[in-house]
């Protein structure tokens, strides 16, 4: 990560260095990955002056094909279905990020736990490994079911089936910390368990969950889509793509951009995320690098 | 120049055999990286004589295993290649062979046995089904005859009880009988050359004796040529005829065993006789220096050509002339030939 | 190898029982009321206590999870609100679309997506790997809604070679369903193929950069039989295992799948039950899925005996 921020300052000078350019030719996928989730995060803070309201109806403009005034054309309501858009991004890039978050946070301090104690990871593991039975839509559909719709129930109900996973890895790293001898040296010179834990277990989880907070966050977008879609996501009066594309099913033959807009959108911005989490996998697993 | 010095004396690197099985001349192995190219076999040549025991000697990355690989053709395309030089098997030209072909001289005329027992047989296939395979491929033998003689090369190579344990997994069996089995494998076809690349290095002073043991017994019995790579020179004393030192991807020196390790001509075998550790039971024993004597020193990356000698840089004999031309590989007696130009004739001896 | 069996199957016990638990105390531990967020927005105070009675929620905690218990063990996955009917009956209803679309994406995915693999190990860094690698990084990317709704503006509304919408049932004849589910079929498996083909991919070229596999080529083995009989059965447990993980995304692919297609499959019933507040019917559908994860789970590991003989001690 080191390297990548290092590439992140040089990258806001005026000239771009030789140094930049060799690792932006070694790591393309990195690159190209950031660079397009930079144009997406410019996209959602600048949703308000790059477009319209996107809750505007125009009843007169009922499913215009697009056109130099409705790019993406309009929906059923007359609704600019770009402005729809390009306010979507906001909700995908808060979700992913919320979600990558929470998913990573949660994840993470279970795992230590259960790392540490086994005791409490005899009975933890038994109910990460239950709630990994149950498809992760599903267990969201239930949780969203059960409680009154909002944004942050939505990211709440996201979150949850995406923390196992999380717990696993961080256990797998703690585990294999752990029985490296310079923890035993360590604890036979007297260091206390939370000075390990934050000097030398925190600093090895590191890099396998920021290429797993990567792959987290692209799995929550495609969730909040699919959710948003099937009816049990955002609440319908929020412009997610998820919501858009579910608008856009009744009149698909006819309009079909409504629905082909944000999915491209929804699309690349999934793929940037996960050429981001490859790129960063790679550089950090050399050995799986070489495979890939 | 590197190749072209050897060229001019043919001669000189012809032996004994009048009818050599295998003749390697000038072979140049080339590795293509990132970083650039690496030489990892730049001009060797040598004959092996039919029902000879030829050693090739060198430190680890010296070209040894490289071309032994380059014989089968075996270098992975997409990593190297055979750029020079001429591998003639049974008057064949093995550089210039076609795949389909190649393949039919792999394992049935020529056989390899590897380094590594533990990794080198399928983890996923009974013994006798590996050892099965090979007869099926050229023999065309039918299933169960091919089992009937994966069951009979177990035998050969001591395992005991060879019915049961044709049928079980790799895993199930120890370091040494895994190196059994990929000697059973390798003779089942009855090849003219077996190349065993330090086949025991990976296992127990014990059973390397008896795995040698074991592939000299077949040898005089089945007739079959072998070339044997070791950075042991304990080993090449023991079973070696005729002896190749590489070094840097060259030949050095070769020689008959007894005259390598009495008359030794080139500095780095001398380096490497002086960097054996006494054993008792070794009849060369009172020539070898007793005390463990390091070559100072490492081997030259093979990523720069090297105009001179390659060992120039770590020899104490060095003159002016090793750093800028290449040394040919001359006949010092009969049969004795080394690449130096310091111990040639004419120059001072040491 | 029996042992290993007994063990595997053993160990999905733990697991029903805390999907049971957590199906369970779901209900119970989200906070607000239940039955008033089960019956809706505009639901009328008698209307909630109707939910209230109906879910069993006015008994007490420890009655309510005996008879939950109780019927989970006579296979009752409990019954809807709406219809009144038991969801075991709505399940069986839905079954037929849902299982003849998975059969069939599963089969098309595994029989494309592994030749893939093998192939592009096989050439890596050809043009051809390329190619494959690029199909499974955007196969990953493109949710299955667009991919969906592109097959059928392309194949059902351009071309007018399949339908745009619906299933024919089996009983119709094969070749109705067959046309009927290839365009979900093909939608639902791009994820699922990327997934394949990518971890063919890297478990062959590991596989291939063994020593066993120089030992092969020595012996004179030819080249497909390298890649066939001596590779690919070492490559088949992370195969196989992502082919399991890859039936989970599979399940709720299903879900997105029917709506795109207008499938009345199970995840239809799912969609529906959503937009009701039908809770039952959900609760037992992820009993039912996680149970089916769970099976297809211990057939993964089963099959590992098949593949590793190093296993079966």
């Amino acid at each position: 990560m080191v390297s990548t921020a290092d590439a992140l300052a040089a990258a806001t000078t005026a000239q771009p260095t030789p140094e930049l350019w060799a690792w932006t030719k070694r790591h393309k996928t990195i690159v190209a990955g950031l660079l397009i989730l930079f144009a997406l995060a410019a996209i959602a803070i600048g949703a308000p002056w790059l477009a319209g309201d996107p809750l505007q109806f125009e009843p007169t403009n009922r499913l215009k094909t697009p056109s130099g005034t409705f790019w993406f054309g309009t929906d059923q309501f007359g609704r600019d279905v770009y402005s729809r858009v390009i306010h979507g991004t906001r909700i995908s890039l808060v979700v992913g990020l919320c979600v990558a978050a929470l998913a990573t946070a949660t994840g993470l301090a279970i795992g230590v736990v259960c790392g540490y104690y086994k005791r409490a990871d005899a009975i933890i593991m038994r109910v990460m490994d239950g709630m990994m039975a149950i498809p992760a839509i599903l267990l969201a559909i239930a949780l969203i079911t059960l409680m009154k719709a909002s944004l942050f129930i939505v990211i709440v109900a996201i979150t949850v089936p995406e923390i196992p996973r999380v717990v696993r890895l961080v256990r797998s790293v703690v585990l294999a910390v752990r029985a490296r001898p310079f923890i035993d040296a360590a604890i036979a010179s007297g260091t206390r368990n939370g000075r390990i834990m934050v000097r030398h277990i925190l600093p090895n989880t590191v890099a396998p969950l920021v290429v797993q907070a990567t792959y987290v966050c692209a799995s929550a977008i495609l969730t909040e889509a699919g959710l948003s879609f099937l009816g049990a996501g955002t609440p319908p009066e929020i412009p997610s793509w998820g919501n858009v594309i579910s608008l856009g099913r009744t009149f698909f033959q006819i309009a079909p951009w409504i629905i082909f807009f944000p999915g491209i959108f929804l699309a690349v911005t999934v793929l940037a995320i996960n050429l981001v989490g490859d790129g960063l996998r790679d550089m950090l697993d050399p050995r799986i690098a070489r495979r890939m | 120049m590197t190749a072209t010095d050897e060229r001019q004396h043919p001669v000189a690197t012809r032996q004994t055999n009048a009818d050599p099985i295998l003749s390697i001349k000038s072979l140049e192995t080339h590795f293509f990286t990132r970083e650039g190219i690496v030489r990892a076999v730049d001009g060797v040549s040598f004959d092996l004589g039919r029902g000879e025991t030829l050693c090739i000697v060198g430190e680890s990355g010296c070209g040894k295993s490289v071309t032994a690989l380059s014989v089968l053709g075996l270098i992975p395309p997409d990593a190297g290649r055979i750029v020079g030089g001429s591998i003639m098997f049974e008057g064949r030209e093995l550089t210039t062979l076609g795949e389909a072909e190649m393949r039919r001289i792999r394992g049935n005329q020529i056989s390899m046995i590897f380094q590594e027992p533990m990794t080198s047989l399928n983890p996923v296939y009974t013994v006798g089904q590996q050892i099965a395979e090979t007869v099926q491929i050229h023999q065309k033998l039918g299933r169960s005859a091919a089992w009937e003689r994966a069951v009979e090369m177990l035998a050969l190579v001591r395992i005991a009880d060879p019915r049961r344990r044709a049928s079980e997994y790799p895993h199930q069996l120890s370091g040494g009988m895994r190196q059994r089995v990929m000697i059973a494998i390798a003779l089942a076809c009855n090849p003219q050359v077996l190349i065993a690349d330090e086949p025991t290095t990976a296992l127990d002073v014990t059973i390397q004796a008896q795995i040698l043991n074991l592939m000299l017994e077949l040898k005089d019995r089945l007739g079959t040529s072998i070339i044997l790579i070791t950075h042991d020179l304990g080993v090449v004393a023991e079973i070696a005829e005729r002896v190749i030192v590489m070094y840097a991807g060259r030949t050095a020196e070769q020689a008959s065993v007894a005259d390598l390790l009495l008359r030794p001509q080139h500095p780095y075998t001398r380096g490497l006789i002086g960097s054996i550790p006494r054993r008792r039971a070794q009849s060369q024993a009172k020539t070898i220096r007793g005390r463990l004597q390091e070559i100072e020193g490492l081997v030259p990356s093979l990523r720069e050509p090297i105009p001179g000698c390659a060992f120039a840089p770590r020899c104490g004999l060095a003159g002016e002339r090793c750093t800028l031309e290449r040394p040919p590989l001359e006949a010092r007696t009969k049969g004795h030939l080394a690449a130096c130009w310091e111990t040639m004739h004419g120059a001072r001896r040491t | 190898m029996a042992a290993y069996i007994l063990r595997r199957l053993a160990a999905t016990i733990p697991v029903m029982i805390v999907v049971a638990l957590f199906v369970f105390f779901l209900l119970h531990l989200t906070p607000g009321d239940p039955a008033a967020v089960i019956a809706g927005d505009e639901a009328s105070p008698a209307e909630i206590e109707g939910v209230r009675k109906k879910l069993g929620l006015d008994r007490p905690i420890w009655e309510q999870f005996g008879l939950y218990v109780w019927n989970l063990m006579h296979g009752d996955l409990g019954t809807s609100i709406f219809s009144n009917l038991p969801v075991l009956t709505l399940v069986k209803q839905r079954l037929e679309p849902s299982l003849v679309l998975a059969i069939a994406t599963i089969t098309v995915a595994v029989a494309l997506a592994i030749p893939m693999g093998v192939i592009a190990a096989s050439r890596a860094r050809s043009a051809v790997d390329r190619v494959v690698m690029g199909f499974s990084v955007l196969g990953f990317a493109v949710p299955v809604f667009l991919v969906g709704y592109l097959l059928i503006y392309v194949f059902a509304i351009k071309l007018r070679w399949l339908p745009v919408q619906g299933y024919q049932p089996l009983s119709g004849g094969i070749g109705g369903t067959l046309r009927s589910i290839a365009l979900p079929a093909i939608a639902l498996g791009m994820t699922y193929m990327a997934l394949i083909a990518r971890i063919t991919r890297a478990s062959m070229l590991e596989v291939l950069s063994e020593d066993y596999i120089r030992t092969a080529r020595a012996k004179g083995v030819a080249r497909s039989s390298i890649l066939l009989r001596h590779a690919l059965k070492n490559a088949a447990v992370p195969i196989v295992t992502v082919i399991g993980i890859g039936f989970a995304l599979l399940i709720s692919g299903v879900v997105i799948t029917e709506t795109v297609f207008n499938i009345p499959g199970l995840g239809r019933l799912t969609v529906d039950a959503i937009l009701k507040r039908d809770y039952p019917i959900i609760q037992g559908l992820i009993i039912l899925f996680a149970g089916v994860k769970v099976l297809v789970n211990l057939l993964i590991d089963i099959s590992y005996t098949f593949f590793d003989p190093r296993i079966r001690q």
